[in-house]
C-alpha cells in the first residue's frame, strides 16, 4: 500500500537551490501547495519555472533545500522517487507521447507495468479518460496521426490514467497552433473544476484568471510575487511583475 | 475569365523509350551498341549455363570435358560434401535435419507473433538444442560425431546464428553501459568496443582458437568451435553496440523523461520506450551488420573449420573434378545469395512494418 499521507500540504518546498554547473537556476525558493489547490507559475523565459516543477517529480535533482511531496521527502532514496512519480502526473510542452504505441497503448502501459493493473482494467480506465479528454474515437491511432491539440489531450489522459494526486503542466500549450490552444485549456479547466491539485507553468493569463487559486511570478530563479489572480493582475506590487504583465497582456 | 491548364499528357511507353535512348542519331548508335553487347553477354552466359551444360552425373567428368558448357554434374556428384563437409556419410541426414532446425528457428523468430520473451526463448532453446543433439549425437541411439567433423552449410548456419544470438544481446548491454552516467563505466566500455573494433576479425578468431587454450584451464577452454563462436560474437557485438547506441541517440530525451514521470523503472524505460524506438532507427545498419556477419563466417576456415566455402574447395579439389571449380563456386554463391537476399528482404519488410506510426 502507499504510504502517502492524506493530510498536510500536497507539495512543500523549502529554500530550494538548483545549479547547472555554476549557473544558479533556483535561489532559495519556498512554495507550499495545498491539496486541491490550483497554482499557475509564470515569468519570463529562463526564470526557472520549468526547473522548479521538474524538481517536484525529480526530473531535475535539486542541490539544496527540501522538497516534500504528499509527505514523502525527495532525496536519493529511489523508492521515494518512484512513489512520488506514481502519484504525480506530468504534461510536457512537446507532448512526449510514445510514437511506437497507439493512443490506447500510450494510456495503458504505465498502469499495467508500474501499477500492475490487469490489462482489461487498464483498458477500461484508458477509454474512460480518453472519453474525458474528448477523443475516444482516436484510440487505435498512432500519435503521429493526430494534431498537436489532440496529442496534448492524449498526453493529459495518459497522465490521468495513473490516477495521480497531483498534476504538473509544463507549458502545455506553448507548442500548439493558436486554434488548438482552447481545446487543451478546456480539458484543464474541467480537471480543475473536479478538484485536482494542479501546478501549471503557462503564459495563458486567461486560464490563470479563470482557474488559479494563486499565481506565482518568477524571475531570475526566485519567486518574486505570489497572489490570488485578481490581486495579481490588478494590484501587483512589484515592478518586474508589472513589466512582465504589460508585455504578456499586450498580445 | 477562366483558364484551364491541363497537365501535359503522360508519354506512352514507346514515346518514353524513344526520348530516352534514341533522341539523336549518335545516341541511337550508342544505345544499339550497348544493347548488342548485353545480348551477346546474356547469350554466352545462358549458352554456358544451360544450353551446352551437362546436368547429370552419369557420364562422369569425361562427359563434361567433352561438352562446351558448364559442368553441373559436379554438383550432382559432390553436393553432399559441399553441404555437409566432413560429416560421416551415413549420418548426413542428421546434418540436413539440423540445417532445417536452424532455418525454421530463424524464420520463426522473425515472425512478430513470436516476439515475447517466453516464446522467443522457447524457439531459440528448442532450435539450438535440437541442432546440438542432432549434430553431436551420443544419445537416443545416434552415434557420436565430434565438432571437428562438423562442416558445410550446417556449420556456416550454426556459426552465424549463434554469433547473432550471443552477439546481439551483448551489443545491447555494451551500448547501455556506454551511455552510463558513471564516467568510469562508459569510458571502460568505450575502450573495450574501440579495442575490439581496431583488431581484424582473423586475429580475434586466431586468438580465441589457438592462443586462449594456453591461458585458460582445460575445463574452461571448451571446444575450439565454441571459442571461435565467442570470438566472432564479441567482434559482432562491438560493431552492433555502436549501431544500437546511434539508434538510441536518435530517441528524443523527452521520451525517457515522459517514461520517468509515469514512474517506470530503468529497465521498463529501456525495454518498453527507448530500445523499441532505437532499434527502429538502427534497423538499416543492423541488417547490414547481419549480412556482413553471415559472409564473415567463411573466415573460420583459417582456424581449421570446413564451413561451406572450404567444403566447396574440398568438393572440386580431388583429381577428377579439378576443372569444375567455377560451377562449384557458382553453386555456393547461389546458396549465400538465397540466405543474404532473404535477410535483406526481411529487413525491408520490418522497415515497412515499423514505419506504421512514423511521426
Amino acid at each position: 500500500m502507499n504510504s502517502t499521507q492524506s493530510s498536510g500540504p500536497a507539495v512543500h518546498i523549502e529554500s530550494l537551490d538548483k545549479y547547472y554547473g555554476t549557473f544558479h537556476a533556483l535561489r532559495k525558493v519556498n512554495l507550499s501547495v495545498e491539496r486541491g489547490e490550483r497554482i499557475v507559475i509564470c515569468g519570463p523565459s529562463g526564470s526557472g519555472k520549468s526547473t522548479l516543477i521538474r524538481c517536484i517529480n525529480r526530473l531535475e535533482q535539486h542541490n539544496g533545500g527540501r522538497i516534500t511531496v504528499l509527505g514523502i521527502e525527495l532525496n536519493d532514496d529511489v523508492g521515494n522517487i518512484d512513489e512520488v512519480r506514481r502519484e504525480v502526473g506530468m504534461v510536457f510542452q512537446h507532448f512526449n507521447l510514445f510514437p511506437h504505441m497507439t493512443v490506447l497503448e500510450n494510456c495503458m502501459i504505465a498502469p499495467m507495468i508500474v501499477r500492475k493493473r490487469p490489462r482489461a482494467e487498464a483498458e477500461a480506465t484508458a477509454r474512460r479518460f480518453l472519453e474525458k479528454v474528448r477523443i475516444p474515437e482516436q484510440a487505435a491511432k498512432f500519435p503521429g496521426q493526430l494534431s498537436g491539440g489532440q496529442q496534448q489531450r492524449v498526453a493529459i489522459a495518459r497522465a490521468l490514467c495513473m490516477q495521480p494526486e497531483i498534476m504538473l503542466f509544463d507549458e502545455p500549450t506553448s507548442a500548439l497552433d493558436p486554434e488548438m490552444i482552447s481545446e487543451v485549456l478546456d480539458v484543464m479547466v474541467t480537471l480543475a473544476s473536479e478538484g485536482m491539485t494542479m501546478i501549471c507553468v503557462t503564459h495563458e493569463m486567461g486560464f490563470a484568471r479563470r482557474v488559479a487559486d494563486r499565481v506565482v511570478f518568477m524571475d531570475g530563479g526566485e519567486i518574486v510575487e505570489e497572489a490570488p489572480p485578481e490581486e495579481f493582475f490588478t494590484a501587483s506590487r512589484n515592478e518586474r511583475t508589472r513589466q512582465f504583465l504589460s508585455q504578456v497582456l499586450k498580445n | 475569365m477562366e483558364m484551364v491548364i491541363a497537365a501535359p499528357p503522360a508519354p506512352g511507353r514507346l514515346e518514353d523509350l524513344k526520348r530516352r535512348f534514341f533522341a539523336t542519331p549518335f545516341q541511337a548508335l550508342l544505345s544499339l551498341i550497348s544493347l548488342a553487347i548485353m545480348v551477346f553477354i546474356v547469350w554466352k552466359l545462358l549458352n554456358w549455363a544451360v544450353f551446352s551444360a551437362v546436368f547429370t552425373a552419369t557420364g562422369g567428368p569425361e562427359a563434361c570435358q567433352a561438352a562446351a558448357g558448364a559442368c553441373w554434374s559436379v554438383i550432382a556428384a559432390r553436393w553432399r560434401i559441399i553441404l555437409f563437409g566432413l560429416y560421416p556419410f551415413e549420418e548426413q541426414w542428421r546434418s540436413a535435419l539440423a540445417c532445417v532446425a536452424v532455418v525454421v528457428m530463424t524464420v520463426l523468430s522473425c515472425i512478430p507473433a513470436f516476439w515475447t520473451g517466453r516464446r522467443i526463448a522457447l524457439v531459440w532453446g528448442a532450435g539450438t538444442g535440437l541442432y546440438y543433439v542432432l549434430m553431436k549425437g551420443g544419445l537416443l541411439g545416434l552415434p557420436y560425431v565430434g565438432e571437428e567433423a562438423w562442416g558445410g552449410l550446417a556449420l556456416t548456419l550454426f556459426i552465424f546464428v549463434t554469433t547473432c544470438l550471443i552477439g546481439f544481446p551483448l551489443a545491447i548491454c555494451l551500448a547501455l553501459l556506454r551511455r552510463s552516467d558513471l564516467p568510469w563505466i562508459s569510458r571502460t566500455t568505450g575502450l573495450i568496443i574501440d579495442g575490439v573494433r581496431s583488431l581484424p576479425l582473423i586475429s580475434i578468431l586466431f586468438t580465441f582458437a589457438i592462443v586462449l587454450p594456453f591461458a585458460l584451464p582445460q575445463w574452461l577452454a571448451g571446444d575450439k568451435l565454441y571459442r571461435v563462436i565467442l570470438g566472432s560474437a564479441l567482434f559482432f557485438s562491438a560493431y552492433q553496440a555502436e549501431i544500437v547506441r546511434g539508434g538510441m541517440q536518435g530517441v528524443p530525451s523527452g521520451q525517457e523523461e515522459a517514461a520517468m514521470a509515469l514512474g517506470m523503472s530503468y529497465w521498463q524505460r529501456i525495454g518498453r520506450i527507448v530500445l523499441p524506438q532505437a532499434m527502429r532507427n538502427a534497423l538499416p545498419a543492423t541488417i547490414n551488420q547481419f549480412v556482413v556477419a553471415f559472409k564473415e563466417t567463411s573466415l573460420v576456415v583459417i582456424v581449421g573449420f570446413f564451413e561451406i566455402l572450404a567444403s566447396g574447395n574440398a568438393a572440386y579439389g580431388t583429381g577428377e573434378w579439378r576443372f569444375a571449380y567455377v560451377e562449384v563456386y557458382a553453386f555456393i554463391a547461389l546458396i549465400y545469395f538465397v540466405f543474404v537476399f532473404s535477410l535483406s528482404r526481411y529487413g525491408a519488410y520490418l522497415e515497412r512494418r515499423m514505419s506504421v506510426g512514423e511521426r
